[in-house]
């Protein structure tokens, strides 16, 4: 069932006939103002034919020109693949490139990390804690020890010594 | 004029241009475009009514013809079967201009009606000043009344009116039914006669 628009439109354009065409010119209200408005319709047309008739396409030959080219730019098959494989491989280098990076930053960081720390004390300073002044021979000895371990240095403050171990040399 | 053999020659050759496109010859598509390239920016200028606009959208559309040119399957003409596309290219930038809401839609005639005070400079034969002068505003009442219509509309009445097309063409190139390309051109016909009326019953 055609809608009154659809009808109205065929009618304009002289597309209703036989029985469709009594029937809607019977429907409509005021005959004399709807055959004003189609002629109105018919004035608008040519209007718009005679105004925007076609506009001439210039420099055809380069408009053909130039589609030619963006179709090779765009779909041929040599130039198409190399573009996407020096992309992956751009995005590959980058990714490798950052391993690669990281890896190095890793290595130097542990190598800082160990050289701030030294780690156990020297073998001479564990020999000397360990090594005990005896009373009899020092009664009053006393021994202090000042550590910098930024620096790594120790000093030992012997006071009060008689004599030295033959023991406490250090081996 | 054209006997139904020589039209019955040109969509045999129409045809098998399209399949030796789809076989990959650009040389065949060059052809297709060299026999529509005129009307499909004709067309596009209508709609949009700034010739380097339609310069790019008309490449557009051959581009993504050329594309596509494989799921052509001669079930409608290859005429009708690109205006689709074009319209579809066409009625998408339109939108989205819109939504943009970049500047003045027909700089064109915006332009034309900036060049006018030069028109003593042209030649004998073309018309008066004062007629140009009548002839742009016209024009300009023109575009500024189709520019009041919506996309969908202005391509309707613009395939019916300046392209002659039927209803089911213009219902091909739309992608819609009969019923609805019927009722955009009884609604784009009001709107623009209820504009354009003491325009054209002047004249």
């Amino acid at each position: 069932m055609k809608t009154f628009e659809e009808k109205w439109t065929a009618w304009l354009d002289g597309e209703l006939s036989g029985k469709e065409l009594v029937e809607f010119e019977a429907s409509l209200p005021d005959k004399a103002a709807a055959e004003a408005e189609k002629h109105g319709a018919h004035k608008l047309g040519a209007l718009l034919k005679e105004q925007l008739g076609a506009h001439a396409l210039s420099n055809e030959d380069f408009f053909s020109h130039q589609l030619r080219e963006r179709i090779v730019r765009e779909n041929g098959p040599s130039r198409e693949p190399s573009l996407e494989a020096s992309t992956w491989w751009t995005v590959r280098r980058l990714f490798l490139t950052g391993v690669a990076s990281l890896a190095l930053f890793v290595i130097c960081a542990v190598v800082v990390i160990r050289d701030k720390n030294p780690g156990e004390q020297s073998q001479y300073l564990t020999q000397i804690l360990n090594a005990r002044v005896d009373p009899a021979v020092s009664p009053n000895a006393t021994i202090s020890m000042f550590e910098t371990k930024e620096d790594k240095v120790t000093v030992l403050w012997v006071e009060g010594l008689q004599s030295l171990p033959a023991d406490y040399a250090a081996k | 004029m054209q006997t139904e053999a020589t039209l019955a020659q040109v969509d045999v050759s129409e045809l098998d241009l399209v399949k030796q496109c789809q076989a990959g010859n650009t040389e065949a598509f060059d052809q297709l475009v060299t026999r529509y390239r005129t009307r499909v920016f004709a067309m596009i200028y209508n709609m949009v009514h700034n010739e380097q606009d339609a310069w790019d959208l008309a490449q557009d559309s051959f581009v993504k013809a050329w594309k596509s040119i494989g799921r052509f399957r001669g079930r409608s003409s290859f005429y009708t079967w690109i205006y689709r596309i074009v319209m579809n290219v066409t009625i998408d930038w339109l939108r989205k201009k819109q939504v943009k809401g970049a500047g003045a839609e027909f700089n064109d005639a915006i332009q034309l009606r900036e060049i006018e005070p030069a028109s003593r400079t042209v030649p004998k034969a073309d018309p008066l000043p004062h007629e140009r002068m009548e002839r742009s505003e016209i024009r300009a009442r023109i575009d500024n009344a189709i520019a009041q219509i919506s996309p969908e509309h202005r391509a309707v009445i613009l395939m019916k009116e300046i392209e002659e097309m039927q209803y089911h063409e213009i219902a091909e190139a739309l992608g819609c039914s009969i019923g609805t390309v019927m009722s955009r051109l009884f609604y784009a016909r009001k709107k623009l006669q209820n504009l354009l009326r003491d325009v054209y019953e002047n004249i």
